[in-house]
C-alpha cells in the first residue's frame, strides 16, 4: 500500500512539473489558434538556459526565474517574427504546423549544436526530506510543486478574475468579434505568447531538476506527455490540462511502480490512445467541439 | 576516397528516401494528411525484413546473442513482400485511431505522439526488437547467390533497389494518374464537396495510410539490406520531417519533384555530407544537418510553397476534350 501512496506523491510532483507546459501549449492553441509544436525545444532550451545561469553563480530559482523570462520573450518574437507573418500570407493551419516543426528542428539541433550530447545537472540542494503520513518529499520538490501551483492559480486568476483575462477569453472563442468590440487582440496575442512561453520556461528548469540529469533530449523526450496531458484534458483548456496533467503525472508513476519504469511513457500514450477512441474531444470539450477539431 | 561505394550509398539511400517520400506524399501531397508518424512505417519495413533473414533468435548462427521476439530465414523477395504488407496494416491500425474522428491538424499531433510512442516501446522492450542496441549483422539479400565481390556486390545491390524504384513508381502513377487519384485531391481540396458527391473521405485517408505505410516499409527493409543495421537510432520521430523536408522543397503532388527533393535532402544533405571531412565536436555536423533542413522548409514555405517542381494542373476541359474525341483512348 504503502509503495502505492509514495508513487501518487511523486504523480503529483510529475503532474507540478508537466501543468505549466501543458498549460502553455492549450492557452496558446486555444487563445491564438497556433499549435505551437516547437514548445518541446524551448522547453530544452530553458533548460540550457538556467543551466548557465545556475553555473554562473546563481541560485536555482533565479535561474528559473531568468530561464522562464528568456522563454517568455521569445515566444513573444517567434510569434511575432515567424508565425504571424505566415498567417498574414494565408499560410494554413497545415502550414503553420510544418513551420512549427522547421522551428522545432532549428531550436533543438541549435542546442544540440551548443551543448552537445552530453548529459548536465543543475547545482541545487534537494533540502531536507520531510515526512507526511506514508510519503516522502523533499524540499525542493515542494517547492516545485509550490510553484507550479502558484503559476496555475496565477493564470486561473488572469483568465478568471481580470478584465484583461476577459478579453483573452473573448478572443479566444472568436478573435474578429473581439477586435471589432475594440479588444487589442495583437495585445492579447503578445501576453499569451508571453505566459505560455514563461510557463513553459518554468517547467524546463522543473523537468531538469526533477531529473537530476538531463541532455538537449529532454524536450523531445517529455513532448509526449506534455501533449498528451493538453488533449486529454481538452485541448485549449487551461484547466482541462490542468487535470490532464494531474492523471498523467499520477498514471505514469502508477505503472512505472506496478510495470517497469520504462512504461511510465508507454502509460502515458496508452491514456492518449483509450481518449482518443472514446472521447476525442478531451475532459473538457470545448474549444475542440466549437472548431470541428474531434467529435 | 572510394567513388565506388559513394555512387551506390547515394543511389541506394535516394532511391529510398524517393520510395518513402512518393508514399508520403501520397498522404500529404495528393490527399492532405499530415503523418507526422510516417518514419515507423520504414522502422516496421526494416525491422520486419530484418528478422525474417537473421533466422531464430535462438539458433547457433545468432552469434551476436541479439534479442528478438521472432526469427526465420526466408527467401529474397518474401522478406520484401512482408515488409510491405507489414507497413499496410500498421497504416490500417494507425488510421483507424487517429482518423476516423479527428480533423486534421489535430491528428498530425496525434501521429507525432505515435512516433514517440513507438521508439519507447522497442527501447523499453528488450525482447522484442533488441531494444536501443538494435539488430546488426542482417544479412544482404541474394548476397551468396549472385556471388559478386564486396564492391560488385554493392553495384548489383544499387540497381535492385532503383528496378524497386521504377515499380513503386508505375504503381503510385497508376493511382494518382487514376480516378482512385481524382478522389484523393478531391478529399484534400475540399472534403465536404468530395462527401458530398459520394466521396468517403475516411476511408480514402485510410487507403492511403495503408498503401503509404506499404511504401514506407519497402523502403526501410531495401535500406536495411543495404546497411544490414537497424536500430532505434535511425528512426527518431525528427527523421519524418527529412521526408517532409524533401516533398516540401520538391514539389508536392509532384512524382519527379519529390524524387528531386529525396535527392537534396535525405541525399545530399543527410548521406552526401558524411563524406567530406568532418569538422566540428562529434555530433556537430549532424545537428547543422538538421538545422538546414529546417531553416530549408521555412525558407520554401515562405518563398516558394509550390517546391521547385511545382504540381501541374489538370484542366478538365482538355480531358473533357480528349475523352470526347476518342473514345479509344481506353
Amino acid at each position: 500500500m504503502s509503495p502505492a501512496i509514495q508513487a501518487l506523491g511523486f504523480g503529483v510532483v510529475t503532474a507540478g512539473v508537466l501543468a505549466p507546459a501543458a498549460v502553455g501549449i492549450s492557452m496558446q492553441f486555444a487563445i491564438t489558434n497556433i499549435f505551437n509544436i516547437a514548445m518541446g525545444s524551448q522547453l530544452t532550451l530553458a533548460a540550457f538556459i538556467g543551466y548557465e545561469v545556475n553555473h554562473a553563480g546563481a541560485t536555482i530559482w533565479l535561474a528559473m526565474a531568468i530561464a522562464g523570462l528568456f522563454t517568455g520573450v521569445t515566444s513573444v518574437l517567434l510569434n511575432r517574427g515567424l508565425f504571424q507573418p505566415f498567417l498574414r500570407r494565408g499560410t494554413t493551419f497545415f502550414g503553420i504546423l510544418v513551420v512549427g516543426i522547421a522551428l522545432l528542428l532549428i531550436l533543438q539541433y541549435t542546442a544540440q549544436a551548443i551543448w552537445g550530447p552530453s548529459f548536465f545537472s543543475y547545482t541545487f540542494s534537494q533540502g531536507a526530506q520531510l515526512q507526511w503520513g506514508s510519503l516522502t518529499f523533499t524540499r525542493a520538490q515542494l517547492v516545485i510543486l509550490g510553484i507550479s501551483v502558484v503559476a496555475m492559480g496565477g493564470v486561473h486568476a488572469l483568465l478568471a478574475h481580470t478584465r484583461f483575462g476577459k478579453a483573452m477569453r473573448a478572443t479566444a472563442s472568436d478573435s474578429d468579434l473581439a477586435s471589432s468590440c475594440g479588444i487589442r487582440t495583437e495585445l492579447v496575442t503578445d501576453v499569451t505568447w508571453f505566459v505560455s512561453g514563461t510557463l513553459c520556461g518554468i517547467g524546463g528548469v522543473a523537468l531538469g531538476m526533477t531529473l537530476g540529469a538531463f541532455s538537449t533530449s529532454l524536450g523531445s523526450t517529455f513532448l509526449l506527455e506534455i501533449i498528451a496531458a493538453a488533449i486529454l484534458g481538452g485541448i485549449g483548456q487551461a484547466y482541462g490540462a490542468m487535470v490532464g496533467a494531474l492523471i498523467i503525472g499520477i498514471v505514469a508513476e502508477e505503472s512505472a511502480l506496478a510495470l517497469s519504469s520504462a512504461y511510465s511513457q508507454v502509460s502515458a500514450f496508452v491514456i492518449l490512445v483509450v481518449v482518443l477512441l472514446v472521447r476525442p474531444q478531451g475532459i473538457f470539450p470545448g474549444v475542440a467541439r466549437s472548431r470541428g477539431l474531434a467529435g | 576516397m572510394n567513388w565506388s561505394f559513394f555512387v551506390t550509398t547515394m543511389i541506394v539511400y535516394t532511391v529510398t528516401s524517393t520510395i518513402a517520400c512518393w508514399g508520403l506524399d501520397l498522404q500529404f501531397g495528393y490527399t492532405g494528411v499530415l503523418n507526422f508518424s510516417f518514419i515507423i512505417f520504414e522502422a516496421a519495413g526494416a525491422y520486419t525484413a530484418s528478422i525474417l533473414t537473421l533466422g531464430s533468435p535462438t539458433a547457433a548462427s545468432n552469434v551476436a546473442q541479439q534479442n528478438y521476439f521472432f526469427g526465420a530465414n526466408l527467401p529474397f523477395p518474401l522478406p520484401w513482400l512482408a515488409a510491405i504488407v507489414v507497413g499496410g496494416l500498421l497504416g490500417l491500425l494507425v488510421g483507424v485511431i487517429a482518423l476516423r474522428r479527428l480533423r486534421g491538424d489535430y491528428e498530425a499531433i496525434v501521429m507525432l505522439v505515435v512516433s514517440l510512442t513507438a521508439s519507447y516501446l522497442v527501447i523499453s522492450n528488450i525482447g522484442f526488437l533488441n531494444g536501443s542496441a538494435g539488430l546488426a549483422l542482417i544479412p544482404s539479400p541474394l548476397q551468396a547467390t549472385v556471388g559478386l565481390s564486396t564492391s560488385g556486390y554493392t553495384w548489383f545491390y544499387a540497381g535492385v533497389t532503383a528496378l524497386a524504384g521504377i515499380v513503386v513508381y508505375w504503381v503510385v502513377r497508376r493511382i494518382t494518374q487514376s480516378p482512385l487519384g481524382r478522389a484523393l485531391r478531391s478529399v484534400r481540396e475540399n472534403e465536404r464537396a468530395a462527401e458530398a458527391l459520394g466521396r468517403d473521405a475516411v476511408r480514402l485517408r485510410l487507403l492511403v495510410f495503408a498503401v503509404g505505410g506499404g511504401m514506407g516499409a519497402l523502403a526501410g527493409a531495401i535500406l536495411v539490406g543495404f546497411i544490414n543495421a537497424w536500430s532505434p537510432g535511425a528512426w527518431g520521430f525528427p527523421e519524418t520531417f527529412t521526408l517532409f523536408a524533401a516533398i516540401i522543397v520538391g514539389g508536392q503532388a509532384n512524382m519527379g519533384g519529390v524524387a528531386l527533393g529525396a535527392f537534396l535532402v535525405p541525399g545530399l544533405i543527410f548521406q552526401g555530407v558524411l563524406f567530406l571531412p568532418q569538422i566540428g565536436a562529434p555530433g556537430f555536423v549532424d545537428s547543422l544537418q538538421w538545422i538546414l533542413s529546417g531553416v530549408l522548409i521555412l525558407l520554401f514555405m515562405w518563398f516558394r510553397p509550390a517546391g521547385v517542381l511545382p504540381e501541374r494542373r489538370r484542366r478538365l476541359s482538355k480531358l473533357a476534350s480528349r475523352g470526347g474525341a476518342a473514345g479509344s483512348e481506353a
